[in-house]
């Protein structure tokens, strides 16, 4: 057998994609069913981030078991599942812009920003250019992070496997889960909380001992509770009821949208784009830096663009131009790069330490242990001289978003423009329809009625934690970070000969223990206002 | 009296909850102690993971007492109203999707519904039922009126729904039918 090295990985990576099993050739020429799945996902994830009231998640939730039936649960499933779930992540965020910018409707909450300079040049007919800008910004800005990404992931798991025992491991995921907490949402208390109530949820049903612990002893219990159901239940079912309630306390009477006519040059030039450069590069920075802590989101990493740019703009501007917040082009740069450059740079502490940094890297660690296969985490980049196969599937991911990315920098801009008529469809119509399409796309995947009273009551969870200013992101990590978080404290207290203070021992450990406290003080005594 | 507010009772209702959690419900329902002696070895026992969980909500609890100046966010009574609602039609719309494909079957097949439950009418019969009413009983109640519309939206959903689940894939089974 030959030995392989870092560049065989890579290059065996994109074989897996480009030469896995074919859909159809063009012109003599094999597509792959990976690269078609890719292309289906940012479209899907282009029309849902154009339609206010859905998103990202929610067209995850439902495709989720679709694929599984379709690819089935073997290891070629992979690709194509995880390449379809990128595509999706990546298209929604170039698609939030489009409703943002004709509408004044952000497409998704953190397109919001995108609304105060996109929609002003909308309505002085500028509105096909708008769009040009933003699809131009957010391609920048999630390839810069991209490149991040694929550079850094590798190194980080690394410099994991090489330092980090079994304590270490074990106090970097209390780390984790305690900033996840602290910074997520309005307040530490409540972030906390909230990732308590996900550790018991996930505790419920299971264990080592014959008897399945807190299950009450109700069957629908003692199997646990699936994953999908708590993770889809909370996040989107609560939503879908937050969202719903607000229609209904509203007139309901959608108004006339009104559309200005374009008028005057609408094609993007290279003095726009010198223009806006250094705005693209700043939020590009800034949302790539952000994206790669767990648990802050893009709405965050979207406001900071924004305010930093504007302090740029207010310095540099000439007096005729206009000013942030009136339609100037700058504005929709800096907010779409920065919201954009958080997806890629998302997936750095879920690639290299099997830690969820938001909810579409959360969809795509389901999908890996739906299908199996792929544990996502420090050992997947192992460079062995033997074939690893998560190795493979890891650059083979890369590949994918390579694909998405160039996908979305030569159709992207044009499906952008098509799509603005999505922002018609009333919400109340279509929240409820959406509701009962997750509810069967858990019972799809679950086969069982229990998952979808879980999903349901679950649903109900987390609208009342949305009502009462928590968030329900925390929960979720919680949740899908609780069984490795005791199964490694399991193994690392008997690796120590059952050591209670094994979390102290080491140095390393220590430092992220004594930090995991320190991030919940500090953020305790400086509470924050916005609730992303 | 000075009236509590939702932080406070937040924070109380989380010390309460984590007490009796940790001390009642997982020390009752659980096999074994924090941590066990086995074969001469210490190991971490079921009890300890559920509890350090509540020891993260009696933790929220204690600084929800004390955090200041944070918004005082709860549900109103026009909330509970809405949400009320909608629980009450997801639940019924639950049941006769679960129930409605049996109770039929019963009345008027001459097979249980166990043998039937991937034979077309009777594996569409709890879905469309418990879908359109669900469906349609939501729309109803955020536009505050009954709509042929709604009922059109409705039917025209939950078919799509079979179109996109239940035709293309002979391995799939619509909600009950899996586990009836």
């Amino acid at each position: 057998m030959t030995d392989l090295g870092t560049l065989d990985y890579i290059w065996l990576g994109v074989l897996a994609v480009f030469q896995g099993p074919e859909a159809f050739s063009l012109l003599g020429l094999p597509i792959s069913v990976t690269v078609v799945m890719v292309t289906f996902g940012l479209i899907l994830g282009i029309v849902v981030g154009a339609t206010p009231g859905l998103g990202s998640v929610i067209a995850m939730a439902i495709s989720l078991p679709i694929l599984i039936s379709v690819f089935g649960f073997n290891s070629d499933a992979l690709l194509p599942v995880l390449g379809f779930l990128i595509g999706v992540m990546k298209g929604s965020t170039v698609g939030g812009a489009v409703p943002a910018i004709l509408f004044n409707t952000p497409g998704t909450p953190d397109a919001y920003m995108t609304t105060l300079d996109g929609y002003p040049m909308a309505r002085a007919g500028k509105a096909r250019k708008a769009l040009r800008i933003s699809h131009f910004s957010s391609v920048s800005g999630d390839t810069f992070s991209d490149i991040v990404l694929i550079l850094c992931a590798p190194f980080l798991a690394i410099l994991v496997e090489a330092y980090l025992d079994l304590p270490e491991k074990t106090a970097l995921l209390i780390l984790s889960l305690s900033f996840i907490a602290a910074v997520v949402g309005g307040s530490a208390a409540k972030g906390l909380l909230s990732c308590g109530l996900g550790l018991l949820a996930v505790y419920i049903g299971t264990g080592e001992d014959f008897y399945p612990r807190l299950s009450l002893g109700a069957p629908a219990l003692s199997d646990g509770i699936p994953i999908t159901a708590a993770v889809i239940g909370i996040l989107v079912i609560g939503a879908i009821f937050f969202e719903l309630e607000g229609l209904w306390h509203q007139s309901r009477k959608a108004g006339r949208i009104e559309v200005t006519r374009d008028e005057g040059d609408q094609r993007l030039h290279w003095a726009d784009i010198r223009r806006i450069l250094p705005y693209i590069g700043r939020s590009a920075l800034i949302g790539t830096s952000i994206g790669a802590l767990p648990g802050i989101g893009s709405t965050l990493a979207a406001t900071i663009g924004y305010a930093t740019g504007k302090r740029r703009h207010d310095r540099n501007k000439a007096k005729e131009d206009p000013a942030f917040g009136q339609g100037a082009p700058e504005g929709i740069a800096a907010t779409e790069a920065a919201n954009s450059s958080v997806s890629g740079a998302n997936l750095i502490p879920v690639l290299s330490l099997g830690i969820p940094g938001n909810t579409a890297a959360v969809f795509l660690i389901l999908a890996a242990e739906s299908i199996g296969g792929l544990n996502p985490g420090p050992a997947v980049f192992k460079f062995s001289t033997e074939q690893n196969p998560e190795l493979v599937i890891a650059f083979g991911l890369f590949t994918t978003m390579i694909i998405a990315n160039l996908l979305n920098w030569t159709v992207g801009g044009a499906m952008m423009r098509w799509l603005g008529v999505l922002v018609r469809i009333p919400k109340h119509y279509l929240l409820p329809v959406v509701l009962l399409l997750t509810l069967t796309s858990l019972y799809v995947q679950e086969t069982a009625m229990s998952a979808v009273w879980f999903g349901f009551g679950f649903g109900l969870l987390g609208y009342f934690m949305k009502r009462f200013g928590i968030s329900p992101l925390p929960f979720v990590i919680g949740f899908v970070l609780g069984g490795r978080l005791e199964a490694t404290a399991r193994q690392a207290f008997s690796a120590t000969g059952g050591d209670p203070f094994f979390l102290l021992k080491s140095p390393i450990a220590a430092i992220f223990i004594l930090a995991a406290v320190a991030v919940v003080y500090f953020s305790f005594r400086k509470p924050k206002a916005a609730n992303p | 009296m000075r009236k509590l507010s939702a932080n406070t009772a937040l924070g109380l209702g989380c010390i309460a909850v984590a007490l009796v959690v940790a001390f009642v419900w997982i020390p009752l329902d659980t096999d074994t102690w924090l941590v066990e002696r086995k074969r001469g070895k210490y190991i971490i026992g079921d009890s300890l993971a559920p509890t350090l969980a509540m020891g993260f909500v009696l933790v929220a609890g204690l600084l929800l007492l004390l955090e200041k100046g944070e918004s005082d966010e709860y549900p109103r009574r026009d909330n509970l109203i809405f949400i009320g609602a909608m629980a009450g039609i997801g639940i019924v719309s639950l049941l006769l999707m679960r129930w409605a494909g049996p109770g039929i079957a019963a009345l008027f097949a001459s097979e249980e519904y166990r043998l039937l439950r991937d034979t077309a009418p009777w594996k569409y019969i709890g879905f469309v039922l418990g879908g359109v009413t669900m469906i349609f009983t939501m729309i109803t109640f955020v536009e505050e009126r009954p709509s042929w519309r709604a009922l059109w939206i409705a039917l025209v959903a939950v078919a799509g729904i079979i179109l996109l689940y239940d035709v293309p894939f002979d391995d799939i089974l619509l909600p009950p039918n899996g586990d009836v």
